[in-house]
């Protein structure tokens, strides 16, 4: 009930929320103004905190900075907190905290949140129909789907949807190590996943490569369908453009450093509660990636204690591509890791800050 | 027709399933040197003993009926000498035997028969039981096949009474035709039973060197407790016979419980070894006075006694902890079981539709 | 325009799933005496609560979107009195509060009154670890004492505990805005009274009193006893990584801890244990003191909340009677032996189902004339399978592109 009296230390904290909302980066710790109520409650430390930080990394307009005080933190975690020192000690509920206490990952909670309703808002960008030719060679993308998707899309808009009589079925991929990374990314930007680390611990545990990324069980499955002989092991993705038929190169889709994928993971999650399965997917890939695409980053690797094991996957999978016989173009050995540089696993810090980049950067 | 027919007859729980792999694996390299193991469609000779023996044994008597015939027809395509194993036969009746001996005449007829001390070839009868839906405690079943007239005393004895077996299957053959091979005690170098049951088929060891690793492998004395209990739980329920094979014999006890070395193996009650003794003399002096070839030592079938230091692990009397542990273990396979297996319904409509669609876009 | 609303917004275990069943089932009879109910399926005020909390739950938020607006436009569309009651509310923050006041008129006029149930703490404390332990938790009993006793409730386990047990907590965001007459507290009644009781609180707590309504016999939500919880909690931690939560919760949640352990009898029951009653009475009568000060409508007795006097038989669940657990063990492999043949054999039945359908299919694609079709249709109508596979066809002939 901390609008009810006015003490000093309530006084301190709407003078700390005034001067945040004008644009202030002092913390709460150093902070000795006073300032009048204009709300019924004070906002929560995290709110609080996440404006001073955004504060500290650019100009806030003015509805951001009601907006992020509006806020709640989305999913479950720690309730709003009131600012050490503003009150007393409360009989009932958390205690009070210093703001600068709050983990990054308190802060996301409430960021992401915010990004979630960015991008929601922003839309999907209308898409004109493309006609599709009568003469394309048909086809069907499979594999890597970091590798695949954005070729997929590409051949869509040049007229050349997958599927059909008679396609030939692509197994796109690359080295296995990388194929890891890619298959928790095009995740984390789809459908949703479980942290970075967790999932590769879960492989490693099974013993089993994640179904995106095991070629071998892939393939097989298409030759089920299509036999043996319709099926391609793509390994060299330069070979791509011929065996669709098209001459022009099929460009590269955007890439996104590790704290992009995750903080497109965490996104993603409160997205799953603004717009359907097939809209969110739409939503992080169309909307959400681009964004992300335009802020470098390292990349993420898959950690170098899971290479042995990951070469020991690669091999089998190499033997039995090999002994299946599907023909196979690029190198087979293309798919035993090797050691790419970039972070083990995002940080929480990076995370953050790439949020609050988002948020700030100038709508389109 | 083959020249010789050596007939492996047991006893249960000697070993037999390892020596039936090895020759089984070294099947072609012995062809080479004339010995034929000769092995049907089903990968092992239990229908045609089944055939021969007509028990029940779980609804699978029809499913063998002709097997034997159809065994003896292999082994009289065969040249040289032909090896045919099943522990089971052990308990074949003289009418029995002598239908076998019969059938396979007129080729030179050897019976061999492996071995162990009763010591250890009591707890290993009992948890063959237990894998097979037995109940009964062991304190139980140690008394009653004290009692050869009990029904218990009666089916252990007719496959492991070394002198019951020895007496029907020998009837009709001179003694150097009949071959006890002993079981060596623990400690022998690896590979030695193998070795001794060559030298009974008159088989250079060298001719069959892929080793097998299958062993019929054993539970210890919490990991029983908790099978036995589950099979009272299970004795209302109608949990068929092939479910109970794939999933408690298999999974459970040998994919599980069985992966780990044995921690408290389950041995004679301590105050059953005079008993055992009277057992080992009545054996040493039947095979002895018989003059039966013998292959290793008769003194490898004397009850060893445990070290006086050494703790007796009561399999009915067990640490309920231990007991616990051993079900939670079995549960969580059994839980990851079930989730591999999916949602058939759900699993197969998927697949349906796809099959739809595949149709549709022809 | 709705002119009454009542928002029961807790707490968890005292008896809301009954009242949530009896209100689903009786939507006419209610509508007919202006009481209004709005929900499409029995969980639709869960979802709501989701999509308003923006709540990640399994997956199932997937179904949550919009969910509450759609709730607040039915409520707001409807005269007289509507009912939303869901036990997760409680855990809203002050500006989703405010959201789903203003979202349901509370500016506009509309009467909204919230209405809570609550259970004393001694039996709270024991049912909130066991429901973390049906849903895959493997802390022990102590660490979760240990935990929500910690002051500083950083830990997921303490913020989620109080976040929807802290009564005057929970009313402070809840009820900020609303004159305490329109506060109802209603107190679950102490074990061992008329089983009727707590309804008749709810009934008259919701107005419902005069209503004819049938009332199913009470779906307990079924408990374990400490060997049983013990059990789960040690499957948790044997199976937890390698289960999805698709398997988990059919297999663990449902076949054994609900159909299989809570089916046991004679195991001791979970309590609190006894040298944490004299915190839990001083948390207890801080909460009823700031109560009686605030005055709000209490039906039932806020003597109830006072609890039980401490077991003299305690059963420590992290020390259970290890041949209870054994025995616990074994009936639940049992449980799962028997399903893990159903499911053999279905697999078995299906697949020979399924080739059959594959063959009909086939069959009447080969000779596409009508009548042919027309037979293959009626036969497969007569098959569970061969409706959903004919469902399938049928989908899969209006797609205009199969998806990439």
């Amino acid at each position: 009930m901390s609008g009810d009296s006015e003490t000093p230390g309530i006084r301190r904290a709407w003078g700390w929320v005034a001067h945040l909302r004008a644009g202030g980066t002092t913390p709460w710790r150093d902070w000795v103004g006073e300032g009048v109520a204009y709300g019924r409650h004070l906002p929560g430390a995290q709110q609080l905190e996440l404006l001073r930080r955004l504060n500290e990394a650019g100009d806030v307009p003015a509805e951001l900075a009601t907006r992020v005080i509006e806020a709640s933190a989305p999913g479950r975690g720690r309730p709003d907190l009131e600012l050490v020192g503003s009150v007393d000690l409360p009989a009932f509920g958390p205690p009070p905290v210093d703001p600068a206490d709050l983990s990054a990952d308190e802060l996301l909670r409430v960021a992401t949140g915010l990004l979630a309703e960015d991008v929601h808002a922003a839309g999907l960008p209308e898409l004109a129909p493309v006609r599709p030719r009568p003469w394309r060679t048909r086809y069907r993308l499979l594999g890597d789907p970091m590798l695949a998707a954005s070729r997929r899309a590409e051949l869509v808009s040049r007229g050349r949807p997958p599927g059909g009589r008679n396609e030939l079925v692509l197994v796109l991929g690359t080295d296995v190590a990388q194929m890891m990374v890619d298959a928790w990314t095009a995740r984390s930007i789809g459908i949703g996943v479980s942290p970075w680390p967790e999932w590769v611990r879960k492989a490693r545990r099974l013993d089993t490569l994640p179904e995106r990324v095991d070629l071998a069980r892939q393939a097989r499955s298409a030759a089920e369908r299509v036999g043996v002989r319709r099926v391609r092991v793509v390994l060299d993705v330069d070979a791509l453009p011929r065996l669709v038929g098209v001459r022009r190169p099929l460009a590269a889709g955007p890439e996104i450093s590790a704290d992009a994928a995750e903080l497109a993971r965490r996104t993603g999650q409160v997205l799953a509660l603004l717009a359907t399965p097939v809209e969110r997917a739409a939503l992080l890939r169309e909307v959400l990636v681009p964004r992300l695409a335009e802020h470098p980053g390292p990349a993420l690797a898959l950690p170098r204690r899971h290479l042995e094991w990951a070469r020991g996957q690669a091999r089998t999978m190499r033997d039995e591509l090999v002994r299946a016989g599907y023909p196979v173009h690029g190198d087979p050995d293309g798919l035993l890791p090797v050691v790419r540089h970039g972070v083990s696993q995002p940080s929480d810090a990076g995370v953050l800050a790439l949020a609050l980049r988002l948020l700030l950067e100038k709508k389109k | 027709m083959a020249d010789v027919v050596y007939l492996h007859v047991g006893a249960p729980k000697t070993g037999t399933t390892y020596i039936q792999d090895r020759l089984a694996l070294n099947r072609t390299q012995l062809a080479r040197h004339d010995v034929r193991y000769p092995l049907g469609a089903r990968g092992d000779m239990f229908h045609a003993a089944l055939d021969l023996i007509e028990r029940p044994w779980g609804g699978m008597l029809p499913d063998a009926k002709g097997e034997w015939d159809a065994l003896v027809k292999r082994t009289r395509r065969a040249h040289g000498s032909v090896v045919i194993s099943h522990e089971i036969l052990a308990g074949a009746t003289g009418e029995q035997v002598e239908r076998a001996v019969a059938s396979l005449a007129p080729a030179e007829i050897h019976v061999v028969l492996t071995v162990r001390d009763i010591a250890r070839q009591v707890p290993a009868e009992w948890q063959e039981r237990l894998k097979h839906q037995g109940r009964m405690r062991y304190g139980k079943f140690v008394r009653r096949i004290q009692k050869p007239r009990s029904e218990i005393g009666r089916s252990f004895w007719q496959v492991q009474g070394v002198t019951q077996v020895l007496e029907r299957w020998s009837r009709q053959l001179p003694p150097e035709r009949v071959h006890v091979v002993t079981v060596p005690q623990p400690g022998a170098p690896h590979g030695e039973l193998w070795r001794r049951f060559c030298r009974a088929i008159d088989v250079d060891p060298d001719w069959a060197p892929l080793d097998s690793v299958r062993r019929n492998p054993s539970i210890g004395a919490p990991e029983s407790a908790m099978l036995r209990q589950l099979n009272d739980r299970l004795r209302r329920t109608r949990l068929e016979h092939a479910d109970y094979r794939t999933l408690v014999r298999h999974l459970i006890v040998h994919e599980t419980l069985a992966t780990e070395p044995v921690q408290q193996r389950i041995t004679l009650p301590p105050n059953h070894y005079e008993w055992a003794d009277e057992i080992f003399e009545s054996w040493r002096e039947w095979i002895v006075g018989s003059g039966v070839a013998v292959v290793g030592d008769v003194e490898d079938l004397r009850p060893v006694r445990p070290a006086p230091d050494a703790i007796w692990h009561d399999p009915d009397r067990t640490r309920p902890r231990q007991v616990a542990d051993a079900a939670l273990d079995a549960l969580v396979a059994m839980i990851e079981e079930a989730a591999r297996r999916d949602d058939p319904d759900e699993h197969l409509s998927v697949r349906v539709t796809k099959a739809a669609k595949r149709l549709r876009e022809r | 325009m709705s002119t009454r609303v009542l928002l029961h917004v807790g707490t968890p275990k005292t008896g809301t799933s009954y009242l949530q069943d009896v209100l689903f089932r009786n939507q006419r009879t209610l509508s007919a005496a202006g009481i209004h109910y709005p929900a499409d399926r029995f969980d639709a005020h869960f979802l709501a609560a989701l999509d308003l909390m923006r709540m990640p739950w399994g997956g199932l938020e997937n179904q949550a979107v919009g969910q509450w607006d759609k709730l607040a436009k039915q409520v707001r569309r409807n005269d007289g009195t509507s009912i939303i009651s869901h036990e997760i509310l409680a855990t809203a923050s002050r500006a989703q509060v405010g959201r789903a006041l203003t979202s349901l008129g509370h500016d506009d006029g509309t009467e909204i009154h919230v209405v809570i149930s609550v259970r004393d703490l001694v039996r709270q404390i024991p049912a909130e670890w066991q429901e973390n332990v049906k849903h895959r938790a493997s802390l022990s009993y102590r660490a979760f004492l240990d935990q929500i006793q910690d002051p500083r409730r950083e830990a997921r386990i303490s913020t989620w505990f109080w976040g929807v047990q802290e009564l005057p907590e929970i009313l402070d965001r809840w009820g900020d805005d609303l004159p305490p007459e329109r506060i109802h507290l209603v107190t679950v009644p102490p074990v061992g009274g008329p089983p009727e009781l707590l309804w008749k609180r709810f009934s008259t707590a919701f107005g419902l009193d005069g209503i004819d309504l049938t009332l199913e016999a009470e779906r307990t939500n079924p408990s374990l006893g400490v060997p049983e919880t013990a059990l789960v909690r040690r499957i948790n931690r044997a199976a937890n990584q390698e289960l999805e939560p698709r398997d988990y919760r059919p297999l663990v949640r449902e076949l054994l801890a609900h159909q299989t352990l809570s089916r046991r009898a004679g195991s001791p029951r979970l309590a609190l244990p006894p040298d944490l009653h004299p915190w839990v009475s001083d948390v207890t009568a801080s909460w009823v003191e700031e109560i009686e000060r605030r005055g709000y409508d209490v039906v039932g007795d806020l003597g109830d909340l006072a609890g039980a006097p401490p077991v003299t038989d305690y059963v420590d669940p992290d020390h259970p009677d290890e041949a209870q657990v054994a025995d616990a063990a074994v009936d639940a492999l049992k449980a799962v032996l028997l399903e893990g043949a159903r499911l053999q054999r279905r697999e078995g039945e299906l697949q020979a189902e399924l080739d059959q359908v594959y063959k009909a299919l086939e069959r009447s694609y080969l000779r596409p004339t009508y009548r042919w079709r027309e037979r293959t249709v009626r036969r497969l109508q007569h098959s569970e399978l061969g409706l959903r596979a004919l469902a399938a066809y049928r989908r899969a002939r209006g797609r205009s592109s199969p998806p990439a």
